[in-house]
């Protein structure tokens, strides 16, 4: 077959035309890419609380000394108290430059593809002062860090979550979609009692029942269950609503007729139908799980201290205090914005490019 | 405060009139002599304007004793009086109502007169016999929800109210009672002539019912300086001057000065300080949290002004540990008094106080508020933050530590235990998070479960925890936390195998500690006694205990902080108090 | 169409008590109790505490309390509030009016922008004021709602503006209806219907965008196109219908966001609708009121669910219910 009628080919060329897409694309590639590595390129450690350094804004580095280009360094702050309003200011220490080292090997060590190692991207010496790219927190840790390693959380909560809830919801919509009869009735009445109960309740109730020993693994599990689980039942409810309709398209029902399986009408002519709708839905909801998650940790059932998620995060800034003395912890919210941006970007393009019929 | 000053002045406050009459020298001008304390006052304001405030939530019922609910309260407080209050600048009683009192010499039999020409705001007088209603048909009616029956019964028997004339009655308790004026202060005065129809005693049901929040507004009349006027549901509350409101300035001008009250209702802390500063409100309370944002506008000058000063009712957090953790290690350590030691030493308060307060927060006391009456200095107590010395008592109790790091129980397993807190409240996440930091270097794993704050005490009581981080709010009196701090008492969450069983009112004493036996016998006994000296060395020697048995770990004391609109009128802070009342307020021309 | 109707309703009576039975467990599961909360106050004792429990039936076993709460129900009594000592019913009453007015609002304004700017996106794929349009849209769905009230609210008031939660200054609140306060409402109006509003219309707006592009490639538009009808008519008679259809089914499942959706947005705009209520309800955990929120909340559900399958059946000719 010619490489241009191939219509993989063909949808990676109309995926193309579209810039958006494309940059959404290599956005969320490097996301993706940066979370896999985020111990390594994290200067600090992510837990570790520096009491003298509470709510430092962020280091500003340096490339030039008196004119000439040098190692980039940064200054060291020095923290100052207002006796009054008790309000921490920083103010750099111009006779302390800290050097940025590049590939040191210091701290406690991280996992990384099952070794141990506490290798980074680049830092300070410990022993040379501190290094906060994006500032620090209430405690003084160091929110890049922090960020960094929180992205490992929200950037794969959504991923297994849509994947869980679409199979329940695209397997149970469509069989009761399809097949119709006590079916259908059995699974509409599933989803009704499911969607009727409103999320909150559950939410406050789950909360309360799962166990404080449980390591951060497995709390981030119970998390994507608990979303996928609430996820599934209106998904379900729209794919049946979709497959009422297509049973009843001319081509379905000249399948019928002619005695094709079922399997082979839902997967020659239901589904190609369905997948646009499908896509656009994924990407909408991954974007769902993400802020989903930050709810969660509202209500105290997220990600647990002293691990991190972009949410968890995020929760430090929901205040005044925050939005006009310390600003940079809104960062987390910046990082939501542009993922959940991409993913509805990039979901746009997809749609787009698997539209077979669009010739346009 | 000054103990010796507070026994002179009880002493002359029990016997005569409250306050020295030369403070009121002024106060004879228009209509009437001056009657409330001259210390609410910088200068004496003007009349009009509108007064708002703000209301975390919607009340529940307009019927005090049906509900607790303290959005309902705050409201009701204007409305209604009570025989006394604390006065805020010394904490000493101040009468209301009453006007004087004495106490018998065998300490049983209370006498309060109650001030003349007080009349309710529909215009009927007000007499000894509301008095004798509210307390012996509602206050301590055990079948309302908000009744006070625990506070006016002493040694198991309820405390008896007589009549002697119509602004005089008696209050008879079969054993000395120490804190009777206190048990005194809790209940504001109901008037008998509108609610003696809805039988409070015969029908606590249907009693409970009356006055809800859709009752007409004239109907719940008060002596207090406001009246209700409207209720939006979950918007607003609108009060009114009270017409006969009794209450007058040091000029003798009639109060409150301003001429209505809005309570806006708003549950978000976030948007209240978004609305005082947007000028719709007048008054907003914040914590230590918000101080420095706010402290910032004043001093860049905005028209705002933030208080500071030392309070008795904020709620000083505290660490427990449950003596009866089902798992038999780990309830065998936290009974161990070694081990808890070593936990206090990692606690380190400095840093709570500096950077989770802003430093609105003063060291603890173990059950009374510091600087108050009751309080004994346990402060040194309390130890320096050594991270060394946790250690180092850790590894005398055999707890040592493997190669990851982290300690080990006698069984080989990791010492872990939860610490249950509540994660929507800013200065409870803080505080976990600097804890679990901090005994993390000493290989200790803290494991934080966040619950909601309206779940923590229920969570506490029901045993569902293994330690937590709880707050109680300190009273006044200590007899009126004895529910909290006696063992059995049914806020003593952390040992709850002293629970008396159901029907009994007997704690289990052979499950207790030596020193909670004698904690025990010290509530009983200072709960009899009248001599406020006696019961102030014994209430001493409950505190000396607790700070060194440590049933508990007390964190830090947090100030309390307020803001208000510059253009408020005799809202100011005195003698590291925070002074104002609805009443004295007023605007600013 | 009659019989489906009559079946149907019949079909949600045992849904409806199966619901039931699971509102009923849901607060049952909950640690601790309404009771258990009073006990911080140092006035309460064990005694009065017991008195209650006698007076509410909370020392009967679990299914006695079940059975008389749905015996309730069938009589149309939804039992009393813990806390406000009055029936349930006349509590949720009181809210109904706003909370039904504002959903309403929402939605109205959410479908009235959406619906035109989905079809304007699809029709300009790749345009630049297509790409800005969905950029504006996708903001709402890439912030939690209550970070976007938070936001709004302080840039409100950093530009001076005064109007920073409620519906009403605190002068119009129980003010008569006038000119005034219905400008001042208007001028409060705009943080929630943003703040409940944006996440839906991006919704709405991605749905409509995706179903005109999938009806735009159907072989019948081709056909009508070949047949030379006039592209208005193309569009709007044939391709819109038809990309609406789907809609129809999420706007049923629209309905019970009434109750629940906007709790914490609500919360943090002070807004006088149910959603703070419930929350209020839950932490309290004043049982009957949840559990008669949360069954009026699957009732409209089904209701919802009901019109949106019977609309269906109205606007596309090719759903036949037997």
């Amino acid at each position: 077959m010619d490489k241009r009628n191939n219509p993989l080919y063909l949808a990676w060329r109309r995926f193309l035309r579209s810039k958006p897409g494309v940059i959404s694309g290599i956005v969320l590639l490097v996301l993706y890419l940066v979370a896999f590595l985020a111990g390594f390129l994290a200067p600090n450690n992510l837990t570790v609380q520096h009491p003298d350094a509470v709510y430092q804004p962020p280091q500003r580095v340096y490339f030039f000394r008196d004119g000439r280009p040098v190692r980039p360094y940064v200054y060291q702050l020095k923290r100052e108290r207002d006796p009054v309003t008790f309000i921490s200011t920083y103010r750099e220490d111009r006779t302390r430059p800290t050097p940025i080292r590049f590939l040191i090997a210091q701290g406690e060590p991280y996992r990384f593809l099952g070794f141990k190692t506490n290798w980074h991207l680049f830092g300070v010496a410990e022993s040379e002062g501190y290094f906060f790219p994006l500032g620090t927190d209430q405690f003084g840790r160091c929110l890049f860090s922090r960020i960094l390693v929180g992205s490992q959380v929200s950037l794969t909560v959504g991923v297994i979550g849509v994947l869980i809830s679409f199979a329940i919801g695209i397997l149970l919509g469509g069989i009761s979609g399809y097949f119709g009869g006590w079916v259908d009735t059995l699974i509409q009445r599933i989803t009704e009692v499911l969607l009727s109960i409103p999320r909150l309740p559950i939410l406050m109730a789950l909360s309360t029942v799962i166990p404080a020993s449980w390591p951060s693994t497995y709390v981030y599990l119970g998390i994507i269950a608990v979303l996928s689980f609430i996820g599934w039942a209106g998904l379900a409810r729209v794919v049946r609503g979709q497959v009422l309709a297509l049973r009843e398209v001319d081509y379905v029902t000249a399948a019928m007729a002619q005695g094709a399986s079922n399997l082979r009408i839902i997967l020659r002519h239901i589904v190609p139908n369905l997948s646009s709708y499908l896509i656009v839905t994924a990407t909408l909801a991954l974007p769902g799980y993400i802020i989903g998650e930050s709810a969660l940790s509202f209500l105290g059932l997220g990600i647990k201290e002293p691990m991190a998620s972009w949410g968890l995060l995020l929760k430090d800034a929901q205040n005044f205090q925050s939005l006009s003395l310390y600003p940079w912890l809104l960062t987390p919210g910046i990082l939501i914005f542009i993922s959940v941006l991409a993913y509805n970007f990039f979901g746009d393009a997809l749609r787009d490019a698997a539209d077979v019929r669009s010739r346009d | 405060m000054n103990r010796r000053r507070f026994l002179r002045q009880t002493a002359l406050g029990l016997g005569a009139g409250v306050l020295a009459p030369g403070l009121w020298a002024r106060g004879l001008a228009q209509g009437g002599a001056a009657n409330v304390p001259a210390n609410l006052f910088q200068e004496i304001g003007r009349r009009g304007g509108t007064l708002t405030l703000p209301l975390g939530s919607t009340p529940q019922s307009w019927n005090y004793f049906a509900v607790i609910d303290n959005f309902a309260y705050t409201v009701l407080n204007n409305v209604f009086d009570r025989l006394m209050q604390l006065d805020q600048v010394s904490f000493e009683l101040v009468g209301v109502l009453a006007e004087s009192w004495s106490i018998s010499r065998d300490a049983r039999t209370t006498t309060v007169k109650l001030r003349s020409g007080i009349k309710w705001s529909d215009g009927t007088p007000f007499t000894a016999d509301d008095v004798l209603f509210t307390f012996t048909e509602v206050a301590s009616n055990t079948n309302l929800r908000a009744n006070q029956a625990a506070t006016l019964t002493v040694a198991g028997v309820p405390l008896r109210f007589e009549k002697v004339d119509d602004l005089t009655f008696r209050v008879i308790s079969s054993k000395p009672y120490g804190a009777v004026l206190q048990a005194l202060t809790f209940s504001p005065i109901l008037p008998r002539h509108k609610l003696a129809q809805f039988k409070p005693r015969e029908d606590p049901g249907g009693f409970s019912r009356v006055w809800a929040t859709n009752t007409d507004p004239k109907e719940i009349v008060g002596t207090g300086p406001f009246i209700l006027q409207s209720y939006v549901p979950d918007q607003k509350v609108t009060l009114v001057r009270n017409p006969n409101s009794w209450r007058r300035d040091p000029q003798g001008n009639q109060l409150p000065y301003f001429d209505k009250l809005e309570y806006l209702i708003i549950r978000d802390p976030n948007v209240q300080i978004a609305q005082f500063r947007a000028g719709n409100l007048d008054q907003v309370p914040i914590t230590g949290a918000q101080f420095p944002e706010l402290k910032r506008l004043e001093v860049g000058g905005a028209k705002i002004r933030v208080l500071s000063g030392s309070t008795i009712y904020t709620s000083p957090p505290h660490w427990g540990f449950n003596f009866d953790v089902p798992n038999p290690e780990l309830r065998e350590l936290f009974r161990n008094l070694t081990f808890r030691k070593a936990m206090q030493f990692a606690v380190n308060r400095k840093r709570i106080i500096e950077d989770v307060y802003n430093g609105l927060a003063v060291l603890p006391g173990h059950g009374v508020a510091p600087g108050t009456f009751w309080y004994y200095d346990t402060r040194s107590y309390l130890g320096e933050f050594s991270l060394e010395r946790a250690a180092g008592l850790l590894d005398s109790l055999g707890l040592r530590r493997g190669s990851d790091g982290q300690r080990r129980l006698p069984s080989g397993r990791v010492l872990e235990f939860a610490f249950t807190y509540a994660s929507d409240s800013a200065p409870f996440a803080a505080i976990a998070a600097i804890l679990q930091n901090d005994l993390r270097q000493i290989g200790v794993k803290l494991n934080l479960q966040g619950i909601q704050q309206g779940t923590l005490l229920a969570t506490a009581t029901g045993g569902n925890f293994e330690s937590i981080l709880m707050a109680y709010g300190d009273q006044p009196d200590p007899q009126l936390r004895k529910d909290i701090w006696q063992p059995g008492g049914q806020l003593n969450y952390w040992h709850r195998s002293v629970w008396p069983d159901r029907g009994s009112s007997e704690p289990k004493f052979d499950q207790m500690f030596p020193w909670e036996k004698n904690i025990w016998e010290i509530f009983r006994q200072a709960e009899q006694l009248g001599d406020q000296n006696e019961r102030k060395r014994l209430y001493d020697r409950w505190q000396l205990l607790s700070a060194q048995n440590l049933p508990v770990i007390m964190i830090a004391k947090p100030t309390a902080v307020a803001a208000g609109h510059a253009r408020l009128g005799n809202f100011f802070a005195r003698d590291n108090r925070i002074i104002f009342t609805n009443f004295s307020m007023f605007e600013k021309a | 169409m009659g019989v489906y109707l009559l079946r149907r309703v019949l079909v949600a009576i045992p849904t409806l008590w199966l619901i039931s039975v699971l509102v009923f467990a849901v607060i049952q599961l909950q640690p601790g109790g309404f009771l258990e909360n009073l006990l911080e106050d140092p006035r309460v004792s064990r005694e009065t505490i017991e008195n209650i429990r006698r007076q509410y039936l909370l020392d009967q076993p679990v299914w006695v309390q079940y059975l008389h709460w749905l015996g309730g129900i069938v009589r149309g009594d939804f039992g009393y509030s813990f806390l406000n000592s009055r029936p349930v019913s006349e509590l949720i009453w009181e809210r109904m009016g706003w909370t039904v007015f504002l959903a309403f609002l929402t939605i109205l304004v959410t479908w009235v922008i959406a619906i035109p700017l989905g079809i304007y996106t699809a029709l300009n794929r790749y345009g630049p004021s297509s790409t800005a349009l969905n950029f504006v849209g996708y903001f709402g769905l890439a912030t939690p709602d209550f970070l976007v009230a938070l936001l709004l609210i302080y840039w409100v008031l950093s530009t001076g503006g005064t109007n920073v939660g409620g519906l009403f200054s605190p002068q119009y609140i129980d003010a008569p209806w006038s000119w005034a306060k219905f400008q001042d409402m208007l001028a409060h109006l705009w943080i929630p219907l943003i703040v409940i509003g944006l996440d839906g219309t991006a919704t709405i707006m991605r749905q409509m965008r995706a179903n005109l592009l999938d009806v735009l490639s159907q072989d019948y538009i081709r056909t009508a196109r070949a047949k030379g009808l006039a592209e208005r008519v193309v569009l709007w008679k044939h391709a819109v219908r038809n990309a609406i259809n789907p809609l129809i089914s999420l706007a049923g499942l629209q309905l019970p966001t009434l109750i629940s959706s906007t709790i914490i947005a609500s919360i943090v705009l002070s807004l006088p609708t149910i959603g703070p209520f419930l929350y209020d309800s839950l932490l309290n955990k004043d049982q009957y009121v949840v559990m008669a929120l949360l069954m009026l909340s699957a009732l409209l559900l089904m209701v919802g669910n009901l019109l949106a399958d019977v609309l269906l059946a109205w606007v596309d000719p090719r759903i036949r219910y037997e």
